[in-house]
């Protein structure tokens, strides 16, 4: 194992998920020393086995996620546990935000607007389009905002995917591929994934852009060095209060070390990143670092996942391609008011025809808890063969008093653990409702013999440490520096001011690529 | 007996639940607060169930997913239960449950058999099929008399999920379904125990 860095380095980087090894890569690029501290352990490419049971090693963390409120957050399905943390097990399903996603006050008079516009990512998301590779047809994507074209041809569309798309087109709407951060041809070096269904379990071909296949590799070559199982506890401060020093951690052996840096970047998970910055409270900043606005911890969001399931009389393969889909429909996404009769409001998608493997969480087997005995075998028999599926991402509306706090109860190294109270709107319930019933109606209009759905349940977690234009009332800038202490940078989902009704990953990378070119240009004034 | 914190589940809820509908639901993280020294008794052990509890989960396990008692599920649940929560493969732990989760298992399985004592003077694992299947609709329906373990629901889907997983989710399950396993990295054995 690398040793930890004993003198002052430029940047200590906590976490190696998506904006982490994303940060990473671009210092060490830029000649910068960086170390990167990662919670959980490392693992080989041999580690990531073909099964939906060694798949849950890739889950949870250390520490438990205390919830209250109405609602949850699912953090341990959510969150990833080791090297690449949560993308090492995301399905890459990478759709961009919409110009509406980003001005949700400014039009509707509702949550937060982000302290950018679309324009200003663009160029960002087109190059790590580029860089991280992305199949899709943006010709066919007619709902997809400006920008370059996708580099590689769209993932191929089986039975399953076409059952569903004649669905919506019978209904009057339409579908298009499925922008997928998965290789459909070699890609820079990367093999073209083979559509074996198995991307909840970890990608150890290279098909799938996770930090273990793009950034990490490229951090490690400019130098950069990782440092799995050392755990951040503390963000270290100035004696006045005015900087970020450093970090204290736990090592695998139980030492607690410090590593200093001139910058910390802080990417340890929509909830753990909040949860750090409370429990480094000092007298200079008695209610947490950065948290002079009292936003810190606010506007926790997560999409409401409508998941659909159906049987049809065609044989749908159903347990092969990739498993975020094979077609995605944004029909309403643009009017959040779309479904505003029914007292909802937000964007959502479906994402079409998931592969499904016989069991786990978003498996076959659940699908039908009623069923048990003899008729749970005859569904088995029937359903690996003739299922079909989408999910809808719905955007959930943010809201204050949706929060991370400090729980009284502590984790082994003595940080308190976080406490999330999380109570959806009334207008993003409706929201999930509406979507509901319109992926009933188009699994009807597709022929199902039967058509059910799952309940709500969370699916990807954003806020807590959200950007906005006013030091008054958010925890960054538009480039996740906290407006208290400007060599302090927080990456990731907790940024969003707002969930959106896309999946969060591309536009971690889009504001992680724009954040580090920002930090590179202007290394002197914020670590001054 | 800690109480379950809100948001607890309602029957109707968990028995519509399931799959990632489960995620719905949390039992705050309080559902056991061990003391350190009892969390560690009960997750270093090499074999956590006894006999007994070996009986009734396996008992219960067939009943729910038919063949799961052959393909291992009391070996199975006995040797995650056995591992460290880092290595644990049981799908429980998404579910908002503290580590260890012997406890979770323990207390459903002694209720189950209190249940079963109580309505027929005999262990789960004996009773005939139609007193059985009507205790386990009352377990998924969360109308199990007396009942002091987890939400009776919630470890009825949890003792489920894990049946299906030990049945459907290996190599040979895929084989027992019919479809192709098309493994990247083959499991070096089905569910992590010694080969």
């Amino acid at each position: 194992m690398t040793a930890l860095p004993t003198e002052k380095i430029d940047a200590v980087i906590v976490g190696s998920g998506a904006a982490g090894s994303h940060f990473a890569a671009r210092l060490a690029q830029a000649g910068k020393r960086v170390a990167i501290l990662e919670a959980g352990p490392a693992r080989k490419r041999n580690d990531l086995v073909s099964s939906m049971l060694w798949a849950r090693r890739l889950k949870g963390a250390a520490a438990p996620v205390l919830e209250t409120g109405k609602n949850t957050v699912g953090y341990g399905f959510n969150a990833g546990r080791g090297v690449g943390g949560a993308t090492m097990h995301h399905f890459a399903v990478w759709p961009r935000l919409h110009e509406n996603d980003f001005r949700v006050k400014s039009l509707y008079g509702r949550s937060r607007d982000w302290p950018i516009a679309y324009a200003d990512l663009q160029f960002y998301y087109d190059r790590v389009q580029e860089e991280c590779g992305i199949s899709g047809n943006h010709e066919k994507e007619p709902t997809r905002p400006p920008g370059a074209p996708y580099p590689m041809p769209p993932v191929p569309v089986a039975e399953q995917g076409r059952v569903v798309a004649g669905g919506f087109e019978a209904l009057g709407m339409k579908v298009s591929p499925l922008p997928l951060a998965v290789t459909t041809r070699p890609y820079r070096g990367r093999a073209n994934c083979i559509w074996d269904g198995w991307c909840d379990a970890g990608c150890p071909i290279g098909a799938l852009a996770n930090a273990e296949t793009i950034h990490l590799p490229q951090a490690s070559a400019a130098g950069a060095t990782l440092h799995p199982d050392t755990e951040v506890v503390r963000v270290l401060t100035s004696a006045d209060g005015k900087r970020a020093t450093g970090v204290e951690a736990v090592t695998q052996d139980g030492q607690r070390v410090r590593v200093m840096a001139d910058v910390v970047v802080l990417a340890a998970f929509t909830i753990q990143n909040p949860r750090l910055l409370l429990a480094s409270a000092t007298p200079k900043h008695p209610d947490g670092l950065a948290n002079a606005s009292g936003t810190l911890g606010r506007f926790i969001t997560s999409h409401g996942a409508a998941p659909l399931f159906g049987l049809h009389e065609k044989e749908t393969t159903p347990g092969f391609g990739a498993f975020g889909g094979q077609l995605l429909n944004q029909t309403h996404y643009d009017d959040k008011n779309a479904h505003a009769e029914k007292g909802a409001f937000g964007s959502y998608q479906w994402m079409i025809a998931h592969a499904l493997k016989p069991n786990g969480l978003l498996g076959i087997a659940p699908s039908r808890p009623d069923l048990r005995g003899p008729a749970l075998s005859a569904f088995m028999e029937r359903a690996t063969r003739h299922m079909i599926s989408m999910t809808g991402v719905t955007e959930d509306e943010a809201l204050a008093e949706n929060r991370v706090t400090l729980a009284k109860r502590k984790d082994v190294h003595g940080v308190p653990l976080a406490s999330v109270a999380y109570t959806s709107s009334k207008a993003s319930l409706a929201l999930w409702d509406a979507a509901i019933a319109e992926g009933l109606k188009v699994f009807k209009a597709a022929g199902a013999s039967e058509a059910w759905n799952a309940p709500r349940a969370p699916m990807h977690i954003m806020g807590g440490t959200v950007m906005g234009k006013s030091a008054a009332d958010s925890v960054t800038n538009s480039y996740g520096q906290a407006y208290d202490l400007p060599n302090l940078f927080i990456g990731g989902a907790g940024l969003f001011p707002t969930s959106a009704g896309v999946n969060p990953t591309f536009t971690i990378h889009a504001l992680a690529a724009r954040a580090s070119e920002y930090l590179i240009k202007n290394w002197s004034s914020a670590t001054g | 007996m800690p109480k379950v914190q809100p948001p607890h589940p309602t029957r109707r809820e968990l028995l519509r639940a399931g799959g990632i509908g489960l995620l719905t639901f949390s039992l705050g993280g309080s559902w056991v607060q061990l003391s350190p020294a009892e969390a560690q008794a009960a997750g270093v052990s090499l074999s956590v169930l006894t006999p007994e509890e070996a009986d009734t989960l396996a008992a219960l396990g067939e009943r729910l997913v038919p063949g799961s008692r052959e393909a291992g599920v009391v070996a199975f649940v006995d040797h995650q239960l056995a591992a460290s929560p880092a290595d644990c493969m049981l799908m429980i732990q998404y579910l908002g449950v503290d580590p260890p989760f012997a406890p979770f298992y323990r207390e459903g399985l002694a209720g189950l058999n209190a249940a079963a004592q109580a309505r027929h003077a005999l262990p789960f694992a004996k009773l005939e099929d139609a007193p059985a299947e009507a205790l386990i609709d009352a377990l998924a329906e969360g109308e199990v008399e007396g009942w002091t373990g987890p939400p009776p629901p919630f470890f009825y889907f949890v003792a489920r999920n894990d049946a299906c997983d030990v049945m459907y989710g290996t190599v040979k399950g895929f084989a027992v379904l019919g479809v192709p396993y098309g493994a990247h990295i083959m499991p070096p054995s089905e569910w992590g125990e010694p080969v």
